[in-house]
């Protein structure tokens, strides 16, 4: 019996609580992987896709900014944000690109760059998972 | 005695008061729900939140991070008042505000930052200066909101040299209890947790960038929570008033009837009199 127990955690609510067999996470040095026995880790999460592997079956979420913890098999997750394939609303994503795409664009000062590269970043992350 | 039909339309007045103080009163009770619910959705991430914090706190003890390291007493102190936007709830804005009033007399050179328009409508009617304020948040409570808000007061913390934030708010303890608590925010006092992990974990990319994000995550979370908690105490301070208010209407109407009925009564009186006097002074 060597499965992972994954908890992604939402200010408003548990998202996911389940076993699974491995998983890949987007942490920020880089994507990485957790198998079991993985040795006890923090890290922090950038913006990207999360993959759970679950008898040669793998689920895929968007998900941005939060903490990983993993200790004695089992990954805790603490997110903001966290989506589904099928739950992304292609039509949002498409028209936050295109805005922060703009803003990146615009000579102004008053802007904040942060701001709209990470929402250029979780846009493209949430069309990406759905052009596949 | 006033007179019959004065009665009848102060009696109509109160009953349609009492309508509305109960329609509020059900949808305070409603409203109070929700605002309970969210607390303890709440409680998970903001747990987990604090415990990888106190983790990473024991491991260093020597930080002397901007976000954790103790106050020094040198430096600006601001309170961080918060009220509800809507009036009718009885007293629970004026106790916060007579409470960071007190706050405010002992340590004069506090800044004010207002969460809820009552505080704010309060301090710029008697001329305080408030550095922030955040009015109708709670209407659309979302964690982006009080994210908002977090950020703000992390770069007056980080930015403006504040030594010390303290917050000032209600907290829910039940439909019928609210307690007013004054906090220290910043710098962050992490919750002793009894779930203190042992284990040597692997920080990536190291334990000050971690403890600095975490730190940030936390002010959110810790906003969050003390706005939520504050919400559901409006839902419950509220319901109270709301249900003495009804209360208070039906007794009045109860006097105002028997009033009514006296008033009648007498008039009955007066009228049978005057008929059978009248009747007598005929025959005689």
């Amino acid at each position: 019996m060597s499965k992972i127990h994954i908890k992604v955690i939402q200010p408003t609510q548990i998202r996911i609580d389940k076993e699974c067999d491995h998983l890949i996470i987007p942490g920020v040095a880089g994507d990485f992987g957790i198998s079991f026995d993985h040795t006890p880790f923090i890290t922090k999460i950038r913006i990207g896709v999360l993959q759970l592997f679950q008898n040669e079956y793998c689920e895929e979420y968007a998900i941005h900014d939060g903490f990983v913890t993993v200790e004695n098999n089992v990954v805790t997750i603490v997110c903001d944000t966290i989506e589904k394939k099928n739950e992304i609303d292609i039509a949002r994503a498409n028209a936050s690109r295109k805005r922060a795409e703009k803003r990146l664009k615009s000579s102004e000062e008053n802007i904040n760059f942060r701001r709209a590269e990470s929402s250029l970043k979780k846009a493209l992350v949430r069309l990406g998972l759905n052009s596949e | 005695m006033a007179n019959l039909r004065e009665i009848k339309t102060r009696i109509e007045s109160v009953k349609s008061t009492k309508q509305i103080t109960n329609a509020m009163k059900m949808v305070a009770a409603s409203k109070l729900r929700k605002a309970q619910d969210n607390i303890i959705n709440a409680r998970p991430y903001s747990d987990h939140i604090n415990q990888m914090l106190q983790t990473l706190k024991n491991k260093n003890i020597s930080s002397d991070h901007p976000l954790l390291a103790e106050a020094t007493g040198k430096g600006k102190t601001a309170y961080v008042v918060v009220t509800s936007d809507r009036g009718l709830c009885g007293s629970f804005n004026t106790h916060i505000i007579k409470e960071a009033i007190a706050h405010h007399k002992e340590n004069p050179d506090a800044d004010l930052v207002c969460i809820g328009k009552k505080g704010y409508d309060y301090f710029k009617k008697h001329s305080t200066k408030v550095t922030e304020n955040y009015i109708n948040l709670f209407n659309e409570m979302d964690f982006s909101v009080s994210g908002d808000v977090a950020e703000k007061i992390l770069s007056l913390f980080l930015d403006e040299n504040y030594d010390k934030i303290n917050v000032i708010y209600n907290e829910f303890k039940s439909a019928i209890r609210h307690d007013i608590v004054v906090k220290q925010l910043l710098p962050i006092v992490p919750i002793e947790s009894e779930k203190n992990s042992k284990l040597d974990y692997v920080y990536e990319p190291d334990e000050d960038t971690i403890i600095f994000e975490l730190g940030i995550k936390y002010i959110h979370v810790d906003i969050w929570r003390i706005m939520l908690e504050s919400s559901a105490a409006e839902q419950g301070a509220r319901m109270t008033a709301m249900d003495s208010a009804t209360e208070n209407a039906a007794e009045l109407i109860d006097r105002l009837t028997l009033n009514y009925n006296r008033a009648r009564q007498a008039a009955i009186t007066t009228e049978i009199i005057e008929i059978s006097s009248g009747a007598e002074a005929i025959q005689q």
